[in-house]
């Protein structure tokens, strides 16, 4: 039997999400345990992040371009307008309050003005763009550690606990140690994010292999939207490992400028001030515009077109930009010189559904916080709101909540399951050969996804599932580190989360924001301006249901747009 | 085609009796990082290789490592020819190329790595100069990845002389050098950090992937703030100050007496090797002599005192 720790509440996923709710029920009083698969601020995404929106409420135009921002450029429709609302609240009230009280520090300029970008809607930043996701985790880190919290670092969730339908819990892998637990909570809050490596480029981090997602499905939680994947465009061609250094589209601190892209003949092709004017993360503009290039043979998905910040005052660049760094490493001229990019995965507009009111999914004691949730794309200031709402939830139902039951039957068949993958053999094919080859489907079906693509996808994954799984090996069965054997856990998340991916791509029968069908190519909202839900039940059997979204505040002004055409 | 040639240590508690090397051939790409070559390895020689990064791009700071003993960051520095790669020093080791940060991080608590502001925060946003900051700045560089601590030759020395190295104290830094911050940052830097163990030999400030002025702009302004606050622990500085001013130069005997006492004699060797080689000359000690510009030495230190008052 494994050792079991019993809490309160269980968060898991160290983010800009989850340490916020693990801080906001901390805060009520309540025991929490932290579960985190890298370390606590470090690992995952938020530490990418390269600025806060800055939510100027000034005058009533200011205002209603951040909404609308939100609402049409950023989530394109899909996402609860009252939440955006509430978000914004925060945003207003709250967050920048908070974060500076501990010490974060926001751009100022000489005379002690905030320095936000100028354009409509502005962001603010940590002493240079492209470090405040550093700077903001390494302050929650240390208000987390402060608190004297239980930080399970390095220890990957495996699967979550369920009895009598309620959740209770999850199984742990602590990796370095090759300790197996179970952590039995009145109440858990999922927070692993939205940004999985999942295709062959992919800027996420390396422990993001979709688990919560995969977790969550596998406990019966509704998943929804989650076709719509975000690519970025501008991130560097080479080496590999920087493919995930992000040659910012959004403006710059100061000015209303920022990075261009431009195809194989040196045409200029995308600018965020020139195209897209109302949004500050104008991703899915980027790469409509980068598949026309495609298209005409002017450029590749995965190279043949440079980005750069040669048209802005290289002083500018190296005042406010941390990536300018690049440059200098590579022994190349910001001032001058473009770098070659190719587009990489980066994330989800989907995930899993919940009440955003309270941030509950449809299994009771299951809250999730972050871009693991449905209900609106991320970014490390509206992920802190969740966590709150997450944290301050989970804690509420907590102190309410009978003592959990720990299903022992499950725990045993997920231990089997985890032993099961500990098996060393000079033969059969490696965990990480697998995550090569999901990695591959995933990128083949790429950005321009049809019936037929995203169909051969979905063969191509059950297929890995039934000839791979079971059959990979490891090289030993050491128990200390050892990363063969968290490579296989990552593989059946993959092969999960990946194969709704494209069951979900397969409903959805338009285009939208990130999201392009090729056989469907125009938005439509008479008929899809709807979550698609689904649900796995067994082993096997997806449920699929649809709910339409409200559109109490901003309407979309159309019903029906061809896809390329649209502005968001 | 290139090869890049990657001897790297390799060592599993659990089941090695002893560390080894590993050679692995990788072929090399264009701009390849040593980071590129690990995960080679990964993905097609040596799956279960211990190896921690997460970010790639110089932002998580969990992928510093040795290589041809040079502390750097793998997602960072570009591939050699040939590349013996080690893990950190002075950090536990895990497997391979994994190194256990827990001591760090007790380090950072006991630093009290947080800012303990002087006055209530007036409210979102407050009052603060661009300007005012930029000591601090420099220290929120920091991405805590111990190239530094692996780095530095105080912490060689069996770890005994009560220095906490470079990194805790950079992260300390960024509070200390906030203008905002109330908290007897240069006491802490002397009892717990230990501070005037530094000999700022600048071994930390030269392998800093994201080149911080660990010691001009780190290192010394802490130990300033040290001797104002805890000058009892400032013997080094103290006495070597007062030899100047006494003589108008340093004499290495009677800094050692001085700072060590009868402490010195307990290592007759090292004195009688000192001697040996000439780096000392007791007669100057027993019979000092004050050097001829010594006036003008004491008016630099008397303006020097001006200054600070």
């Amino acid at each position: 039997m494994l050792d079991v720790l019993t809490t309160d509440v269980l968060v898991i996923g160290g983010g800009a999400a989850g340490t916020n709710a693990a801080l906001k029920a901390a805060d009520l009083g309540v025991e929490v345990v932290m579960v985190v698969k890298g370390l606590l601020g470090k690992s995952g995404c938020s530490v990418f992040a390269s600025h806060l929106p800055y939510y100027d409420a000034t005058t009533e135009q200011k205002r209603a371009d951040r909404y609308r921002y939100a609402v049409r450029y950023y989530n394109h429709y899909l996402t609860d307008q009252e939440h955006v609302r509430r978000m914004g609240q925060y945003m207003r009230t709250e967050f920048f309050e908070e974060l500076e009280r501990l010490g974060f520090y926001v751009r100022r300029d000489d005379d002690g003005a905030l320095l936000p970008s100028s354009n409509r809607v502005p962001v603010a930043a940590a002493y240079k763009q492209g470090a405040t996701g550093i700077v903001l985790m390494n302050s929650r880190r240390r208000a987390v550690l402060r608190l004297g919290l239980p930080v399970h670092e390095e220890c990957a969730a495996t699967s979550l606990l369920v009895d009598q339908g309620r959740v209770v819990g999850a199984t742990v892998l602590d990796y370095r140690r090759g300790r197996l637990f179970t952590v039995l909570a009145k109440s858990t809050v999922l927070a692993t994010g939205h940004a999985d490596s999942l295709a062959t480029r992919s800027s996420a981090t390396r422990e993001q292999s979709a688990d919560g997602l995969a977790m969550a499905i596998r406990a019966g939680a509704e998943v929804a939207n989650l076709e719509s994947c975000w690519w970025h465009v501008s991130d560097m061609r080479a080496p590999r490992a920087w493919m995930r250094m992000h040659l910012y589209p959004n403006p710059l601190l100061g000015t209303d400028q920022s990075s261009r892209l431009y195809n194989n003949i040196g045409e200029m092709f995308y600018e965020q001030i020139s195209h897209s004017p109302g949004s500050s993360a104008p991703y899915v503009e980027q790469i409509r515009r980068l598949c026309l290039e495609v298209e005409a043979g002017r450029a590749n998905w995965d190279g043949n077109y440079v980005s750069g910040y040669d048209h802005i005052p290289s002083e500018t660049i190296l005042t406010f930009q941390h990536q300018a760094k690049v440059w200098k490493k590579l022994g190349l001229d910001v001032a001058k010189d473009r770098l070659e990019c190719g587009i990489t995965w980066h994330m989800r507009q989907g995930g899993i559904d919940l009440d955003t009111e309270t941030m509950q999914t449809r299994l009771p004691g299951l809250y999730v916080a972050g871009g693991l949730g449905c209900h609106y794309l991320g970014g490390v200031g509206p992920v802190s709101y969740d966590g709150k709402v997450a944290g301050t939830n989970a804690a509420q139902t907590a102190h309410l909540a009978s003592a959990p039951v720990l299903p022992e039957a499950v725990v045993a068949a997920e231990e089997a399951r985890l032993l099961g993958y500990l098996c060393a053999d000079a033969n059969g094919p490696r965990p990480i050969q697998v995550k090569t080859k999901i990695r591959a489907i995933m990128w083949e079906l790429g950005y321009v996804k049809n019936e037929a693509k995203l169909e051969a996808a979905r063969d191509a994954l059950r297929e890995l599932r039934q000839r791979e799984l079971s059959s990979m090996r490891l090289e030993s069965t050491s128990r200390n580190w050892n990363t063969g054997w968290l490579d296989a856990l990552d593989v059946a998340s993959m092969l999960d989360a990946c194969e709704a991916i494209c069951r979900s791509g397969l409903l959805r029968k338009e285009s939208r924001g990130a999201f392009y069908r090729e056989d469907y190519p125009f938005i439509d909202n008479d008929n899809w301006l709807c979550k698609v839900i689904l649900s796995r039940v067994g082993e096997d059997n997806w449920r699929v249901r649809y709910e339409p979204y409200a559109t109490p505040h901003l309407k979309p002004d159309k019903g029906r747009e061809p896809f390329f055409e649209a502005d968001y | 085609m290139d090869i890049v040639r990657a001897k790297v240590f390799r060592f599993d508690p659990e089941v090695d009796h002893a560390p080894r090397f590993e050679t692995f051939e990788v072929p090399y790409v264009p701009q390849m990082r040593v980071l590129d070559v690990l995960d080679y390895i990964h993905e097609t020689l040596a799956q279960d290789i211990g190896y921690r990064w997460f970010c790639g791009v110089q932002k998580c700071g969990c992928c510093a490592l040795r290589v041809n003993g040079r502390e750097l960051l793998a997602c960072w520095e570009p591939a050699q020819v040939d590349m013996v790669i080690e893990p950190l020093k002075h950090v536990p080791l895990v497997r391979d190329l994994v190194v256990d940060r827990g001591p760090f991080e007790d380090d950072l608590m006991r630093l009290e790595t947080w800012l303990q502001r002087s006055k209530p925060h007036p409210g979102f946003p407050e009052p603060l100069f661009h300007r005012a900051m930029v000591p601090a700045i420099e220290a929120l560089k920091c991405l805590a990845c111990l190239a530094c601590q692996s780095a530095c030759p105080v912490l060689e020395d069996d770890g005994n002389t009560g220095f906490i190295g470079p990194a805790p104290l950079v992260q300390l830094a960024q509070f200390a050098l906030d203008p905002r911050d109330g908290a007897d940052r240069g006491r802490t830097a002397a009892i717990e950090g230990g501070i005037f163990q530094c000999i700022s030999c600048y071994k930390c400030q030269e392998v800093c992937p994201t080149e911080i002025p660990l010691v001009d702009g780190i290192i010394e302004p802490l130990k300033r703030k040290a001797i104002a606050s805890a000058p009892e622990k400032a013997a080094h500085t103290r006495a070597f100050l007062d030899i100047v001013e006494e003589r108008g130069y340093i004499d290495p005997v009677q800094l050692v007496l001085k700072t060590r006492g009868l402490a010195a004699l307990t290592r007759p060797g090292w004195a009688l090797r000192l001697l040996l080689r000439r780096k000392v000359d007791p007669r100057k000690s027993v019979f000092p002599k004050r050097h001829k510009g010594v006036a003008q030495v004491r008016k630099l230190f008397e303006k020097m005192r001006g200054r600070r008052s």
